[in-house]
């Protein structure tokens, strides 16, 4: 290649997380010249998450993923909410079997970034992408009426020239600022820090642990209650193959305001007596933390301009209190691709063009839930009740109710009943269930 | 024109490795492969000259096929050509026999297109011999100079080169015939950011691999555990030096401190007079 020559792609797709490489291999199976430009030393070296990828996504983006050897550690076979409370207790509300059970392939899979991104762009590569690892996209390349035709990399010579660009950098979306499609930084209420540490134990004990038969079993749970210090945030547990991911996620301004460190956040919450005997013995892998945008609906950038579309969690396309992100990720990498590949056939790249991207989004449940979630993340912030009281509340009721004390069954409901309007007035608690109802609802 | 030729090696990354305390072997399991560093700095000093002088640098490894990700990377690094030379009769090769290989390969590549200056790092990470550059240059039959940290000049006209060579005490400062090899330390050039063009092209490369096969005839009975004599008796990590004596300078006060200090050197005979300052 001469020095002066330009360098072409018919798309480029900077980032090659989940989005990207879902974007990557539905334009490279389409038979488009596309790069697929990662600044980390290899897809996934820069990732976290917590977490479970659902089958879903992978799937209408890969139908035949599984036959191309997933790094997955275990499929969920146990999903749900356990509730810590401040004097030690434990209330689980999982499920296994029933519905998570009856589906031929599970609904998600409990797996580790560094691995999974890996195989996720090489996948991307045998569809035809062309991976570009250890380079960062600092800018684009704009034509006289602003349309992007191309990205400006750290490179010397680094400028790459495509007619279309879709953005898939994750949560700090400086790209994305920097067209002026989001208007700043993430605000700190609107994002959680979240950090995890892996901790590697041996199969059976983390079998016997977490009752599971073995390790084609595997449980994911959020964890509410007394996780972080009384404050709005919540925990989650995983279980790998070998060890266990157990994390929390706090919002930033809360870490801010408490002028909390994240180490000790998560000290607390692993020696709190449900946690502490799950992690016990186990030797510490690793240790990280990772941004999760929050903000919804309501902090979602302009999704598509002229020559370019954003994906993922640089769009905040995240649904914080199921812990779907991935899924969002992946799909909207495949749409946004999808429109690329019809403005090929165009040949029209303009934002008019593009705009059929947001329309696919629409038509799908992202846009859809997020719409619908739009006032959650707000709920928590106004109703930090619902990480405390209540989830003690559950707890207390709950022992109450399985003890036999030796009273009346109505005299115990009647303590009972009394104990949740002592924490709580009974209207207060009524109004409480009716905002949760339209933070989840979206009513 | 300048032709240089590189010779680089894959290793384990001994900043994360373990030793098997049982064993005594390295534990290499899980532990990434990098480019060795020695090699890499040669491998810059290489194409910052072919940059200057004009010409090429051509790349040669001998190992398994997952070298070449390193020899790629060599690429990506400017170099232009590279090769590999891989057979399952090579493993289990010592420096005596991978010397071999890799002069019969170099001597191959001068008849090809005669070589002016070859590179080697001043040892690998691994197993720190410091001995395949001597042994190739001996087998050639090429003036050497280890432990390069900086060339001064390479004159084509007039075949001659000035490179500085570390000691422990000082720089010399060497002439030297061309062609020549040199085993450098990581001085002698840093690993710029590689152009994008530079590394479309690695990533794209796949490099040439000869093998037993050809073109290169090897004698069977110098390659591979055939040809390593050494035998490694034993190998573990050494006991940690005991930390010497602390003064707290806090409890003692710094004055105080320092003469204890200086009379402890003294009696331990490690100074045997204090020329002014401290008072
Ligand atoms: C602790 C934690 C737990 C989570 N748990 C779950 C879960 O269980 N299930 C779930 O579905 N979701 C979960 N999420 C959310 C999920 O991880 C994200 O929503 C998802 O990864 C977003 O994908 P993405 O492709 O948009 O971004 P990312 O996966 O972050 O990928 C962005 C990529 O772009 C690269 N990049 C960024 N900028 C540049 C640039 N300028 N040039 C080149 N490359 C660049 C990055 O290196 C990275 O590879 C969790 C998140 C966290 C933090």
């Amino acid at each position: 290649m001469s020095d002066n020559e330009q360098i072409r792609f018919d798309a480029v797709v900077v980032g090659a997380g989940m989005a990207g490489s879902a974007a990557a291999i539905v334009l490279g199976k389409a038979g488009l010249n596309v790069a697929l430009i990662e600044r980390g030393q290899k897809a996934g070296s820069k990732n976290y998450f917590g977490g479970a990828l659902y089958t879903h996504a992978l799937k209408e983006v890969l139908p035949d993923f599984m036959d191309r050897k997933p790094p997955f550690e275990r499929p969920v076979t146990e999903a749900g909410f356990w509730f810590l409370s401040r004097d030690g207790g434990l209330m689980k509300a999982t499920i296994e079997g029933g519905k998570l059970a009856e589906t031929e392939l599970p609904d998600a899979y409990i797996t580790m970034r560094a691995a999974f991104d890996a195989w996720w762009a090489k996948q991307a590569q045998e569809a035809g992408a062309f991976l570009i690892p250890k380079t960062t996209v600092v800018d684009f390349i704009r034509d006289e009426q602003g349309q992007v035709i191309g990205v400006q990399t750290d490179r010397p010579q680094g400028d790459i020239y495509a007619p279309v660009v879709i953005i898939c950098e994750g949560v700090n979306n400086l790209l994305t600022q920097k067209l002026g499609l989001a208007r700043r930084d993430v605000e700190p209420a609107h994002a959680a820090l979240a950090f995890k540490q892996v901790i590697s134990l041996p199969m059976e004990t983390i079998n016997a642990r977490f009752g599971l038969p073995d390790d084609a079993h595997g449980l994911a749970v959020s964890v509410l209650g007394d996780v972080s210090l009384g404050l709005p945030g919540m925990g989650f547990v995983y279980t790998n193959k070998k060890s266990i991911s157990v994390g929390l996620g706090v919002m930033l301004d809360t870490l801010a305001e408490y002028r909390l460190r994240p180490y000790d956040v998560l000290q607390r919450y692993l020696q709190h007596p449900a946690i502490a005997p799950l992690v016990e013995g186990g030797q510490l892998l690793e240790y990280g933390a990772h941004l999760i945008p929050e903000g919804g609906w309501r902090d979602m950038p302009q999704l598509y301009a002229g020559g370019v579309m954003v994906a993922g969690d640089a769009a905040a396309m995240v649904n914080a209190l199921h812990w779907e992100g991935t899924n969002m990720a992946m799909i909207a990498g495949k749409l946004a691709a999808e429109t690329a590949i019809e403005a090929h056939k165009r040949g029209d790249f303009s934002a008019a063009s593009l705009a059929r991207y947001r329309d696919k989004l629409q038509d799908r449940f992202i846009l859809q839930d997020l719409k619908q979630y739009r006032n959650f993340a707000r709920f928590l912030e106004t109703h930090p009740q619902f990480m405390d009281v209540y989830p003690n509340f559950l707890n207390s009721a709950l022992a109450d109710f399985f003890s036999a004390y030796g009273k009346p069954k109505k005299v115990l409901f009647r303590e009972i009943f009394g104990e949740l309007t002592h924490r709580r007035p009974l209207l207060k608690a009524v109004g409480d269930m009716i905002s949760m109802g339209k933070a989840v609802m979206g009513w | 024109m300048f032709h240089a030729l590189v010779a680089v090696k894959q290793v384990p990354d001994t900043t994360n490795i373990r030793i098997d305390p049982e064993t005594g072997n390295l534990v290499r399991e899980g532990v990434p492969a990098i480019f060795n560093p020695y090699d890499a700095h040669a491998l810059a000093a290489a194409v910052e000259w072919k940059r200057k002088l004009g010409g090429k640098v051509t790349v040669v490894s001998m190992g398994p096929p997952s070298f070449i990700v390193t020899l790629r990377e060599a690429i990506e690094m400017g170099a232009d050509e590279a090769y590999l030379v891989s057979d399952r009769k090579f493993a289990g090769a010592d420096t005596l026999a991978t010397s071999y290989v890799l002069a019969e390969t170099i001597r191959r590549l001068n008849e090809q297109d005669p070589v002016d200056m070859i590179f080697f790092g001043k040892q690998a990470i691994d197993g720190d011999t410091a001995q395949v550059g001597p042994g190739v240059a001996t087998r050639l039959d090429l003036p050497i100079l280890t432990y390069a940290v900086k060339i001064r000049d390479i004159d084509l006209e007039a075949r001659k080169a000035i490179v500085e060579r570390k000691t422990e005490r000082w720089v010399e400062v060497v002439e030297l015939p061309l062609p020549v090899m040199l085993t450098c330390d990581k001085e002698i050039a840093e690993i710029p950011f590689a152009p994008l063009p530079d590394l479309i092209r690695s990533l794209k490369y796949d490099p040439e691999v000869w093998t037993m096969a050809g073109p290169v005839e090897f004698d069977r009975g110098q390659v591979g555990v055939r040809g390593s004599p050494t035998i490694v008796y034993k190998m573990g990590t050494p006991e940690l030096p005991e930390p010497g004596e602390k003064i707290n300078t806090r409890e003692v006060g710094v004055e105080a401190a320092v003469r204890e200090a200086l009379a402890k050197a003294e009696s331990a005979g490690v100074l045997s007079a204090v020329l002014g300052g401290a008072k």
